[in-house]
C-alpha cells in the first residue's frame, strides 16, 4: 500500500474540486436564473434572488404540464419498447451462433451514425400521410430506433458476461425452466437492462429536433421542444426566467437518476465501449 | 430439444409482450390527442401567438358568448418566436389539418398561404366586412393577387423613441444621418434590431422605402435598385459610429428595450410594447418623447415598419362559414380596442383610434394611426420568407457589410431565393 | 449430448445431420428475436432516406404544390455549386475539429482523475454524469445566457474585458458553441476512455517504473499506445456526432446567425422553413454521405490499428 503524502492529497482534492465545478457551474448558472425576478434577471450574479415566481408562473401553464406529460410518457414507452427489441436482439446476438451477426451489428452502427435532419423531412411527409404527425406514436417510433443501436450494444455487452450454465445447473438440480430464468437468469440480466433502460431513456428525454419537428400541439409536444413557447411580459420579451425555471424542473429528475444509479450507467456505458 | 424450445417459448413470451405494449403505446397514441370539441358547439380552433395581456382571452370568451351556442372559439397558442409560428402553420396547413380552422396571421404570411391554397378568399360581403373604415397599411397586407385573403385585426408599427430630458424633439424631416451624427457626438446608442432575423429585413425595408425604392414588385418582379446600397450605407454607419448599441448584431426588440432603459442610448427604434413596460422603473416613462419613423432622404417623407395580426380562415376548416363568422367578431372594433387596452396592440380600424381606451393606452395615438397609414409593407410575394432569408444575410453583419456592389448580391440572392434555389 | 449442451452452443463434432438440424433451428430462432429490431431499424431509417432520396431527384416545395417536377440531379449541383454548402461544411468541421480535440484531453484528464484518484471517486463520477444527463437544448441556454450580453455572468469574471461580446462576433460565436458541446459530451469521451484505461495492465507500470520511467513516459509510452483501439473508437463515435450538431447552434445562434451555420442548421433551413423539400432532401442525402466518408475513413485506420495490435502481440 502506498502512503499518500499531504501534497498528493492537496493535488488530488484541486483536481476533484476542478472536476466537480466544470461539471456543475452551468448547472447553477441555470438554476440561479430561474430564481431571479425579472429586474434581477439582468444583474450578472449568481444566486441574487430567491423568488419562486418563475416557477408558478410555469406550474400553471397548461403548455409547459401537457409537454411534461408527454416527455415522460413519449420517453417511458420508448425506453420500454426499445429494450424489449433490443434484448431480444442482444440475447441472439450475444448467445446464438448464425450468419448475418456482422450484418446486423453494423447496420445498428450506420443507425447510430444516421443524421437525425436526414430524415426529418421523410419522417414529416410520411407521418402526414399515415396520420401519425403530432402523436406519441409519431415520436416513439424515431425514438425507438434511434436508441436500438445503443441498447442492443450494451445488452450484448452485459449478455455475454452472463454464465448461462447456471441456469442448465439450477435445471439439473430440480427447477423448472421458468424458475430457473426468474431466480438465476434474471438477476443477473437486470442491472444490464436497467442500465441500457436508463441510456435509452436519457436519448429519448433529451431529443430536439424530432420532437421540434414531428409536433405541432400539446398532444405530443415534449419538453425541449416547448420551451420555445415561453413568453415574457409581452411577445417581444425575453422569458429567460421561465426558460430556466422549466430547464431546472426537466433536468432534476435526470440528477436525481443519474446520482442514485452512476454506478450503473458508467458500468453501461465502459461495457459497451470495451467489448463493442 | 429442452434448450431450443425453452428458448422459443420464452422467446414468444417476450415477442407477445413486446406486441401488447405497442399495441397499447399506439392505441394511447390514438386517445391521447387534443380533443378539440366543445359540448355540442361546433368547435372553432384559433392558433394565434400567446397574447400575454389578457385580450385575446377577453375576444374569445366575449365572442363565445355572443355566439351562443352556435360555436365555441378555442384559443390555442402558438410559439412565442415568429419565425417558429410560421413554420408550425406552414407544417399543419401542408398537411391538410383540418383541426385548424382561423389562423392569427402574421402580416408577411398572406401571399404564401393565399398561393398555396391553404386560406379562403374573403368575397362579396364577407370581403366589405374585411375592408370597411380600414387604414391604408393594414389593408395592403390583406391584398394579394387582386383578392382579399383575411380581416385584419391588430397593427403595430415603430416609432422613434428618445429621451426627452437629453435631446430636443426631433425636427419633422429627421433623417437617420442627421440622427446617428447627433447620437455620434453625444456619444450615447441609438438602439435598433438588426440580429440575423425578420426584425432586420423590418429595419432594411423601411430603409429602402424610404428611398423609394422596392424590393419585389406587386408581380413579383425583383426590383432592387440603389436604394438597397443607401439602406447598407445607412446600417453600416450606425455600425461603426459612436452611437453604435452594444451587441448590435444580436440585438433584438427586446435587447434594444432594455438598453434604453439602462440609460445607455438617446434613441431608440422599437414598437409601443417598451411604453407600457417603462412603467415599471420609477419616473423613467415621464423622461420618453416620441416622434415619427426618421427618413432615409431627405425630401422623401419616412416610411415606417409594418407589423401585425390578421385573421385568415383555413381552407381546411370543417365549417367555414361559422369560421368567417367568428373571425369577424373576433376582429370587430370594440375587440380592437380591447386589444389595445390589454395588450399594447394598435388597432387596424381608423375610427376605433377615437375610442377612448385606445386613446388612454396610447398617448400617441394620433402618431400611431398616422404611421400605420403611411407605413411600408414588406414584399408581398408567396416566397417571402426565402427573400427575408435572404435579406438577412445580405444585410448582416452590420459593421461588415460592403454598400458598394450590395444592390447585384442582393439582387442575385433574391433572384435564387424566388426561385426555389440555393443561396 | 449432455456435456454438448452444458457447454453451451459452441460444440465440436456432433453427427452432421443433427448439426444441421440443431444450427438450422438456432439460426431460425435468432433471426426470429432480431426481426423486430432489424425491421425497426430498416422501416424507420431505411426507408425514409430511401424516400429522401427520392425527394431530392425533385423540385418541390410545399407552397407550390402544382409546380412538382422531376430534375434529376439539378438539386444536388445546386448545391454543390454554391459557396454557402462548401462555407458551412467547413464551418461544420471547424466546429467537429475543436470539440473532438478538447474533449480528448479534457476527457482523458477526466478519465486519470476517475482511474487513479485517491479518494472522491464517487462524487467525481456523479458530477461528470450531469452533463450527460442534462436535456441538450438546457445546456445550451445556460451557456447562452451565461454569455448574453445584458444578462450573463462570464463578464464579471476577474480575466473577462467587458468589451469582449463573443456572441456578436463569429469567432466568439463558435467558441461558445464549442464550449457548451464540449462541456455535453466530455463525459461520455471520459468514461469511454476510462474503460480503456481500465484495459492497461499495472503490472506494466510496475515494470517500467521499477526501471526508473518517470509518470509522463509511462504515460506516453504505455498507456497511450495501449489505449489506442479505446482512443480511436471514443473518436469516431464523437467525430459523427459532433459532425451532425444541431441543438446547440440552433439554440446559440438561431438561424445560423453570424455565420455559425452548420450544414444541419442549412438542412433545417431549407426543409423546415422555406419548406422546399427537393432541394432541402439534397443537402439531407449529402449530408449522409459525409458521414460514411468520415466513418469509412476512421473505420479503416481503427481496423488497421486493431491488426496491428493483434500483429504485434
Amino acid at each position: 500500500m502506498e502512503q499518500h503524502t499531504n501534497k498528493e492529497r492537496l493535488l488530488w482534492t484541486i483536481g476533484i474540486l476542478v472536476v466537480l465545478l466544470y461539471a456543475l457551474i452551468p448547472v447553477m448558472w441555470i438554476a440561479s436564473l430561474s430564481f431571479k425576478t425579472p429586474a434581477e434577471v439582468g444583474d450578472g450574479k449568481f444566486f441574487s434572488g430567491f423568488s419562486t415566481d418563475n416557477y408558478e408562473v410555469i406550474f400553471n401553464d397548461d403548455t409547459f404540464l401537457a409537454a411534461l406529460i408527454n416527455s415522460i410518457g413519449i420517453a417511458s414507452i420508448a425506453t420500454l419498447i426499445s429494450i424489449v427489441l433490443a434484448a431480444m436482439a442482444a440475447y441472439a446476438l450475444s448467445r446464438l451462433d448464425f450468419a448475418g451477426k456482422a450484418v446486423i451489428l453494423s447496420g445498428a452502427l450506420a443507425v447510430a451514425m444516421f443524421p437525425p435532419i436526414s430524415i426529418v423531412g421523410s419522417l414529416f411527409d410520411m407521418w402526414r400521410a399515415i396520420g401519425l404527425y403530432d402523436t406519441w406514436p409519431g415520436l416513439i417510433i424515431p425514438y425507438m430506433t434511434f436508441t436500438l443501436p445503443l441498447a442492443i450494444y450494451t445488452l450484448s455487452a452485459f449478455f455475454r458476461e452472463i454464465p448461462w450454465e447456471l441456469e442448465q445447473a439450477a435445471q439439473v438440480d430440480g427447477a423448472t425452466p421458468f424458475q430457473a430464468f426468474r431466480k438465476v437468469i434474471v438477476p443477473l440480466a437486470a442491472p444490464g437492462v436497467f442500465t441500457a433502460a436508463i441510456l435509452v431513456f436519457i436519448f429519448a428525454w433529451n431529443d430536439f429536433i424530432f420532437a421540434n419537428t414531428l409536433t405541432s400541439t400539446d398532444a405530443a409536444r415534449t419538453v425541449p421542444a416547448a420551451l420555445a413557447f415561453f413568453t415574457g411580459a409581452s411577445q417581444f420579451e425575453q422569458p429567460i426566467g421561465a426558460i430556466s425555471a422549466a430547464a431546472v424542473v426537466v433536468t432534476v429528475p435526470i440528477i436525481i437518476m443519474v446520482l442514485i444509479f452512476q454506478r450503473r450507467i458508467v458500468a453501461g456505458l465502459t461495457a459497451g465501449a470495451v467489448k463493442g | 430439444m429442452k434448450r431450443r424450445s425453452e428458448r422459443s417459448s420464452r422467446a414468444i413470451r417476450v415477442v407477445s409482450g413486446a406486441l401488447i405494449v405497442l399495441a397499447s403505446a399506439l392505441a394511447a397514441g390514438c386517445g391521447v390527442g387534443g380533443d378539440e370539441g366543445g359540448s355540442g358547439a361546433r368547435a372553432i380552433n384559433w392558433y394565434v401567438f400567446n397574447e400575454p395581456g389578457g385580450a385575446f382571452d377577453k375576444a374569445v370568451a366575449d365572442c363565445n358568448k355572443e355566439a351562443g351556442g352556435k360555436y365555441k372559439i378555442n384559443y390555442v397558442k402558438l410559439p412565442t418566436d415568429a419565425n417558429q409560428q410560421r413554420e408550425l402553420i406552414v407544417r399543419r396547413l401542408a398537411a391538410e389539418d383540418d383541426s385548424i380552422d382561423l389562423v392569427g396571421m402574421d402580416v408577411i404570411w398572406t401571399a404564401e398561404l393565399a398561393e398555396a391554397g391553404w386560406i379562403l378568399p374573403w368575397e362579396g360581403e364577407r370581403r366589405q366586412v374585411a375592408e370597411e373604415g380600414k387604414l391604408e397599411g393594414p389593408l395592403k397586407t390583406v391584398e394579394y393577387n387582386g383578392k382579399i385573403w383575411a380581416i385584419p385585426f391588430t397593427s403595430n408599427t415603430q416609432l422613434l423613441w428618445y429621451r426627452k430630458d437629453r435631446v430636443d424633439p426631433p425636427p419633422d424631416d429627421f433623417t437617420w444621418d442627421e440622427m446617428i451624427d447627433q447620437a455620434s457626438e453625444s456619444g450615447k446608442a441609438i438602439e435598433v434590431q438588426a440580429a440575423q432575423y425578420e426584425g432586420l429585413t423590418v429595419w432594411i425595408n423601411s430603409l429602402i422605402a424610404g428611398a423609394g425604392g422596392q424590393i419585389v414588385d406587386q408581380n413579383g418582379e425583383v426590383k432592387v435598385d440603389a436604394s438597397a446600397e443607401r439602406a447598407a450605407e445607412i446600417e453600416k454607419k450606425l455600425a461603426t459610429s459612436a452611437a453604435a448599441p452594444p451587441g448590435m448584431s444580436t440585438n433584438r426588440e427586446d435587447q434594444a428595450r432594455l438598453g434604453f432603459e439602462s440609460d445607455r442610448s438617446d434613441y431608440q427604434l422599437n414598437y409601443t410594447f417598451i411604453y407600457p413596460s417603462a412603467e415599471a422603473i420609477k419616473g423613467f416613462q415621464d423622461k420618453i418623447g416620441w416622434a415619427r419613423y426618421p427618413r432615409t432622404d431627405k425630401g422623401e417623407e419616412s416610411r415606417p415598419p409594418l407589423g401585425g395580426i390578421n385573421i385568415g380562415v383555413s381552407a381546411y376548416a370543417k365549417a367555414p362559414d361559422l369560421a368567417f363568422d367568428a373571425a369577424e367578431c373576433l376582429a370587430s372594433d370594440e375587440h380592437q380596442a380591447i386589444a389595445a387596452e390589454l395588450g399594447g396592440l394598435p388597432p387596424t380600424t381608423e375610427a376605433v383610434y377615437e375610442d377612448e381606451k385606445v386613446q388612454k393606452a396610447f398617448p400617441f395615438s394620433d402618431l400611431l394611426r398616422e404611421s400605420i397609414d403611411a407605413a411600408a409593407p414588406r414584399p408581398v410575394t408567396p416566397a417571402y420568407s426565402d427573400i427575408s432569408l435572404a435579406i438577412q444575410k445580405s444585410f448582416h453583419p452590420p459593421e461588415g457589410i460592403d454598400p458598394n456592389g450590395l444592390e447585384d448580391t442582393l439582387r442575385d440572392r433574391i433572384d435564387k431565393a424566388g426561385q426555389g434555389e440555393i443561396f | 449430448m449432455s456435456t454438448a449442451e452444458a457447454t453451451g452452443t459452441r460444440t465440436a463434432a456432433p453427427p452432421k445431420g443433427k448439426v444441421s438440424d440443431r444450427k438450422k433451428a438456432e439460426r431460425k430462432l435468432a433471426w426470429m428475436l432480431c426481426a423486430p429490431a432489424v425491421i425497426v431499424m430498416l422501416l424507420v431509417t431505411g426507408y425514409p432516406i430511401a424516400y429522401a432520396f427520392y425527394l431530392s431527384l425533385q423540385k418541390f416545395d410545399l407552397r407550390f404544390p402544382d409546380d412538382k417536377e422531376f430534375v434529376g440531379l439539378a438539386n444536388y449541383g445546386d448545391v454543390l455549386s454554391s459557396s454557402t454548402w462548401w462555407s458551412d461544411v467547413i464551418t461544420t468541421l471547424i466546429i467537429t475539429v475543436a470539440s473532438v480535440a478538447l474533449e480528448l484531453v479534457l476527457g482523458m484528464a477526466i478519465a486519470l482523475v476517475m482511474h487513479r484518484a485517491i479518494f472522491g471517486r464517487g462524487p467525481v463520477r456523479a458530477a461528470i454524469l450531469i452533463p450527460y444527463g442534462i436535456v441538450t437544448v438546457v445546456a445550451a441556454f445556460a451557456w447562452k445566457f451565461a454569455f448574453d450580453p445584458t444578462s450573463g455572468f462570464v463578464f464579471g469574471l476577474p480575466l473577462i474585458s467587458d468589451t469582449w461580446q463573443p456572441l456578436n462576433t463569429k469567432g466568439g460565436s463558435l467558441l461558445v458553441i464549442i464550449l457548451a458541446e464540449v462541456w455535453k459530451t466530455t463525459p461520455f469521451m471520459a468514461l469511454l476512455l476510462l474503460a480503456g484505461l481500465a484495459l492497461v495492465p499495472d503490472e506494466l507500470h510496475e515494470a517500467a517504473k521499477v526501471d526508473g520511467a518517470s509518470t509522463i513516459q509511462r504515460f506516453f509510452r504505455i498507456t497511450l499506445p495501449l489505449m489506442r483501439p479505446a482512443i480511436l473508437v471514443a473518436l469516431l463515435f464523437r467525430t459523427l456526432d459532433a459532425f451532425r450538431i444541431f441543438d446547440t447552434p440552433f439554440i446559440i445562434q438561431p438561424g445560423g446567425a453570424l455565420g455559425t451555420e452548420t450544414v444541419s442548421i442549412l438542412g433545417y433551413n431549407i426543409l423546415i422553413n422555406r419548406v422546399n423539400l427537393g432541394l432541402g432532401s439534397a443537402v439531407s442525402i449529402l449530408i449522409f454521405i459525409c458521414v460514411i466518408l468520415i466513418a469509412t475513413l476512421f473505420v479503416k485506420g481503427l481496423g488497421t490499428s486493431t491488426a496491428q495490435q493483434r500483429g504485434e502481440v
